[in-house]
């Protein structure tokens, strides 16, 4: 229609309409980018995996654990899978509060989850330096210690997302939470933290998961 | 009408005063990549010191006398330093402190005109789309010199131009040059520029993500040619183990630089799939998709899913080479099987990444130069997709000698010849659509028959070596080399070139000469096929690979395809000469839709506006509706208002959008 | 729009012309395809790679010459096809016109999938047979192979018996070696072996991946390190071959090669004992370890106590852990 309203003249409206269609898509593109990570991050892990399945039942010259085979600290490796699933549930129950409009609640939380993660990561390599075998001595070994590395340093790169959404949520308004913003700019701003929260806690559960199951497979299996 | 022969012209870019932030500074006080290079150096320098300082310890590779650990962190820190000075971590940490991003019409409107913008860290998927054009010649050129001194090696079995070491090390950097470098090539040039205009999309997703997957593979050639400084690498381009952990320094690269590309292919796949699925303009329906961009679509879930497994393989090397962890080494628990489950795992894959483009691209060019739409264009896509999807269940077939549990060998050749079907399917397509067609012979055209006939070939061949008792000659010999020369040389090479002289115009709107780029194809058919098809009888006659003698009988076949390889180099240089003097100086403007064609890329003015599409398609046929009467054009480029806000269902609508929707 | 010019029929002759194009075009494939199949199978089939020298390799040149004769119509089909097309639907110079409006033919690309599918599962099927029948057709079949010959399994090897010889391929970097179990374990660098015997051959690495790949006798198996490849075949005729290695193995891969003979059994016999006195009496085979399916040359039983003692455990590739080090093999 040829008459609209003074304020905006034709050309930014359907600018607008235009940026708003790119934002819709950028939502969007969120939960389909966080589920595809999941995806390219299991095929990597399974590569972990199957080298464990592979290394074990082949147990070449028998040393897949070997004489002499150490285990690595029970305890050590429990806490800090413990840490791992504490983080992801803690930020999990963080998610569920500020869906509700408690935004304060989520920082809370969100802070915790950061806290126990880095507390991990670094748990992690502190064990990693005090192994009671070489890295080569046998299969288990070397599955543990090239896993590993490589699993606290995507951990990491997660936590950096964390981090970012921490200190973005720093300068969004409580209210913003409770109910529509005022103008588009910020709808937008909010919906893009609530798009990218819920992704990172997809992924931050699926990375709790695998700590899960790799704690599974070099502790109790 | 329906279709734009005469495209709007291009709004004015970089030169208003938006780009006034960016166009007063002079080149070299941006971030680019000689701030890069800076960075690099002083990576790598931090990274070897570390290294040393950290693993001096360790007992070093008796084979040689530099410590693996510290090349290996030297190489790490040179590409964090890179990427540093380009930029790349700049947007990151602003995100870090809470900063919002800087708006991208800002970034997309300070490139402006001139050259700086291709050696920046640049968010513009065009842009990102020529520098990987130039990035893949380049690498393309560099593994085809090594090539010709292959052949030249091989023209005698017992007189020798280079050492063993050498050709080795040679062996390898072609091999590897071509696979890893040319993976680039499927989202590279045409895949990021075109994707999104044929989606009708203004953006990509995650254009940091785009780019980045870029800026990755400079190092990644510099990191694989450097290994010549330390001596090669003696494994060819598949590493195998225990050989690689065996090798002196020069392994080290190959490594690091496969992982490095790995990664920059899953970035680059993750950003097109996520574009494709979610920045589809309003109407764009799949079934609607240009068969190229369905072509990006089933390789981008290649690489997001089989990549990871190289990347976790390279890995598991260079920790066997550094940390010494036992991974690959029998007598301490691990197996040389694994590197090659875990290899080809990704490799196959990675073979029907290089392919599945192709056929994209040709299916792009034969419907616009038959005039006619594609004849099953379903068809097509389960063919695409059938492939893809089959192909994560073939990779034994590259084991069938090894050693390795007999039982799976006819379950894996069963996968491996159901796949024909599928890529039968593309062929089923081609030929319908040639029937009841007006076929027009220009370059592109021929390239893309080149790609049918070649393929064929290679496509056959692949039956035979799927067959294992027949597989018992022709595994690991030259009948192996001429069938994946005959599919990604004579597939996606040939496709590759048929695209560029199809799409230049667009993406520069300048034309490369006719009679030269007749001459490159003819001499570049005729020479390729005259090189390659020999080499299988040479494989059926008992030729291993990658050896530097063989047996008398075969100097004359090797002699003939050596020269027919010399004389295909020159046919590139042909294409070189034509590219250059093209681009460069001859200059033939074309802009404009000069191949008359459908599709969405070339509604646009060239080249393409900053933004691609000044607002939001909305798209209302396919591109292949040719000989349709009263055929919708493929897209109204300029919607009324309205329409788009109606096109998404937005969680709330401001006070302003409510104005617009009525 | 020139009338004269257009391809494309308008009326029943038209259509009948293209009818009858098209028969001949059918007919034109069916020769060539007869005529290449002919040529496949009569004249080039006795002489394909790999020979006629053993029964594995007889059987891939049956193999190949099945799976030719299969290929050669589908790809004359498709080139005659679009020989075909090319020519008769090639836009007339000044045409701009487009072509006809087919999207698509259920009953054409229904045949074609069905077509395409059935010649898979035959060259499926007949590709399983001809891997079961020869006993796994020449190619290694890792340690525990279920495609067997048939033969006695004896722990002496007698001539003009059905005894299985069984020969020990031993692949180092840059040579072949050869150990004959039922000989003593004697070792030799030249593979000489019997005629119409069945023969087992036990294929192993000292250290990289190597492939033993002698050529006329049809015959692939890769050489791992500490695995046990094993492959079968039957020599028929006798003569020379050469053994190359198929795997890249360092820089002297090329140069990899070894001689060997297939001779009468008697000849071999004789042969094969004469060695293994030989190496008696000189000590070469005392000096070779025990005959084992696969070696570790890390492992020195009369060195290892000392070693361990003294400076620590050797791990391949040749780093030492220290004696502080917990893990003892």
């Amino acid at each position: 229609m040829a008459e609209m309203a003074a304020q905006p003249s034709p050309s930014a409206a359907v600018q607008a309409e235009d940026e708003a269609f790119y934002h819709e898509s950028g939502i969007n593109a969120a939960w389909t980018g966080s589920r595809l990570a999941i995806g390219g991050l299991a095929f990597l892990f399974g590569c972990f995996a199957f080298a464990y399945f592979y290394l074990r039942s082949l147990n070449s010259a028998g040393r897949w654990q070997g004489s002499g085979f150490v285990q690595p600290a029970v305890w050590l490796g429990t806490t800090i899978m413990v840490l791992a699933l504490l983080s992801a549930s803690v930020n999990w129950y963080g998610l569920q509060r500020i869906k509700a409009g408690r935004k304060s609640i989520w920082q809370i939380a969100g802070l915790f989850a950061l806290a126990m993660g880095l507390a991990a990561v670094a748990l992690q390599i502190w064990q990693l330096t005090t192994l009671p075998f070489p890295p080569g001595s046998s299969g288990y070994s070397s599955v543990f210690t090239g896993f590993y590395p490589v699993f606290l340093t995507l951990q990491l790169a997660v936590l950096i997302w964390l981090e970012i959404l921490l200190a973005r949520s720093r300068f969004i308004p409580a209210m913003s939470f409770v109910e529509q913003p005022p103008t588009v700019t910020e709808t937008q701003s909010v919906q893009r933290f609530q798009a990218s929260l819920s992704s990172f806690t997809t992924v931050w559960s699926f990375m709790a998961l695998i700590a899960f199951s790799f704690w599974f497979l070099f502790y109790a299996l | 009408m329906a279709i734009e022969t005469q495209p709007e012209r291009a709004e004015p870019t970089g030169r208003g005063p938006e780009t006034a932030g960016g166009g007063e500074r002079p080149w070299w006080q941006h971030m680019g990549a000689h701030t890069g290079l800076i960075g690099a150096v002083a990576g790598y320098f931090l990274g070897h010191w570390l290294g040393n300082f950290l693993g001096g310890d360790f007992a070093r590779s008796s084979l040689s006398d530099e410590n693996d650990v510290a090349i290996v962190l030297g190489y790490s820190f040179a590409v964090i330093g890179w990427l540093a000075g380009l930029g790349v971590f700049n947007d990151l940490f602003l995100l870090m402190r809470g900063k919002p991003l800087p708006e991208e019409p800002r970034f997309l409107g300070q490139e402006g005109p001139g050259l700086a913008k291709y050696f920046r860290f640049t968010l513009d998927h065009k842009v990102v789309g020529i520098q990987y054009l130039y990035g893949m010649i380049a690498y393309f050129l560099t593994g085809g010199l090594f090539a010709m001194a292959i052949r030249t090696e091989l023209l005698s079995p017992n007189y020798h131009i280079i050492g063993p070491e050498q050709y080795l090390m040679v062996v390898g950097e072609h091999g590897t040059m071509m696979m890893m470098m040319m993976s680039s090539v499927v989202l590279g040039p045409f895949g990021q520029y075109f994707g999104p205009l044929l989606i009708g999309s203004k953006r990509v997703a995650f254009p940091r993500l785009e780019a980045l997957g870029f800026w990755l593979t400079p190092p990644a050639y510099i990191i694989l040619l450097s290994s010549i400084l330390f001596g090669g690498f003696p494994t060819g381009w598949t590493g195998y183990e225990p050989l690689a952990t065996q090798a002196t320094t020069g392994m080290d690269a190959y490594f690091f630089a496969f992982g490095l590309m790995g990664i920059s292919m899953i970035l680059a796949g993750f950003n097109m799939i996520v574009t494709i699925i979610n920045f589809r303009a309003p109407g764009m329906r799949w079934s609607r998709l240009p068969m190229f961009v369905w072509g990006q679509f089933t390789v981008s879930w290649l690489q997001v899913l089989a990549v990871p497994v190289l990347v976790g393989a390279c890995y598991m090397g260079l920790t066997d080479r550094t940390f010494q962890t036992a991974f690959f080494t029998n007598q301490l628990g691990g197996s040389s099987f694994l590197y090659q489950n875990l290899f080809w795992f990704f490799g196959h894959p990675e073979v029907y990444i290089l392919a599945l483009p192709g056929f994209g691209i040709v299916t792009e060019i034969i419907s616009t130069f038959c005039r006619k739409p594609l004849f099953g264009y379903k068809v097509q896509v389960a063919g695409l997709l059938g492939v893809a999807t089959l192909s994560f269940f073939v990779w034994q077939h590259h084991l069938f000698d090894s050693g390795i549990n007999p039982d799976m060998r006819p379950l894996f050749m069963l996968t491996t010849e159901l796949i024909s079907i599928p890529t039968g399917f593309i062929y089923l397509v081609a030929m319908g659509t040639f029937w009841k067609a007006r076929i027009r012979f220009t370059i592109p055209m021929l390239f893309a028959l080149a790609f049918y006939f070649n393929f064929l070939i290679g496509g056959i061949s692949g039956v035979f070596l799927s067959d294992v008792p027949a597989d018992t000659t022709e595994h690991g010999s030259f009948f192996v080399m001429a069938h994946f020369h005959y599919t990604i040389m004579g597939g996606l090479i040939f496709a590759f070139f048929g695209g560029l002289y199809y799409w230049l115009p667009k993406m520069f709107g300048i034309k490369l000469n006719e009679t030269l780029g007749k001459i490159h194809f003819w001499t570049m058919f005729l020479f390729f096929n005259t090189t390659f098809l020999p080499l299988f009888a040479l494989g059926m006659l008992g030729m291993p690979r990658r050896v530097f003698t063989y047996a008398r009988n075969l100097e004359t076949l090797n002699d003939w395809v050596s020269i027919s390889a010399f004389c295909l180099g020159a046919s590139m240089l042909i294409f070189l000469f034509n590219f250059v003097m093209s681009m460069a100086f001859w200059r033939q403007r074309e802009v404009g839709n000069p191949w008359r064609s459908r599709s969405l890329e070339w509604q646009l003015s060239t080249p393409p506006p900053a933004e691609n599409f000044r607002r939001v398609p909305v798209i209302l046929a396919g591109p292949y509706d040719y000989g349709v009467k009263d055929a919708l054009p493929v897209a109204d480029l300029d919607p009324p208002p309205g329409v788009i806000g109606s096109a998404y269902a937005p969680a709330a609508r401001g006070p302003v959008t409510r104005e617009v929707e009525d | 729009m020139s009338s004269a010019e257009i391809p494309l029929p308008a009326g029943r002759h038209a259509a009948e012309r293209e009818q009858r194009r098209i028969w001949w075009l059918v007919a034109v494939w069916l020769l060539l395809s007869l005529a290449a199949c002919l040529v496949i199978w009569f004249v080039w089939y006795p002489h394909l790679p790999p020979g006629d020298m053993t029964t594995s390799a007889r059987h891939q040149q049956f193999d190949i010459a099945v799976l030719a004769v299969t290929a050669a119509p589908v790809i004359l089909g498709v080139f005659c096809y679009f020989a075909y097309v090319l020519v008769v639907f090639r836009a007339r110079p000044g045409d701009d016109s487009d072509g006809a409006p087919i999207y698509g033919n259920a009953k054409i690309q229904a045949a074609w999938i069905i077509g395409t599918s059935m010649i898979v599962l035959w060259l499926f099927v007949f590709g399983t047979v001809e891997l079961i029948v020869p006993a796994g057709a020449g190619a290694g079949e890792g340690a525990s192979p279920i495609w067997k010959q048939s033969g006695a399994q004896t722990v002496a090897w007698t001539p003009g018996t059905n005894d299985i010889l069984q020969v020990q391929v031993i692949g180092q970097q840059w040579t072949w070696s050869y150990r004959y179990p039922q000989f003593g374990g004697m070792e030799s660098t030249v593979l000489d072996l019997p005629v119409n015997t069945p023969i087992t051959f036990h294929v192993t690495s000292l250290d990289v991946i190597h492939s033993f790949w002698p050529y006329l006798l049809g015959v692939k198996a890769d050489a791992n390190p500490q695995v046990d490849n094993v492959a079968y075949t039957t020599a028929r005729q006798t003569g020379s071959f050469i053994v190359r290695c198929n795997e890249l193995c360092g820089i002297w891969h090329g140069a990899m090669t070894s001689n060997g003979t297939v001779m009468t059994p008697v000849a071999f016999k004789v042969w094969a004992t004469a060695v293994q006195a030989r190496e008696k009496a000189n000590g070469t085979l005392a000096a070779l370890p025990p005959y084992a399916l696969t070696y570790d040359p890390t492992v020195i039983p009369q060195l290892g106590k000392d070693l361990v003692n003294v400076v620590g455990v050797t791990g391949a590739p040749g780093y030492f852990y220290g004696p502080g080090n917990p893990v003892t093999p």
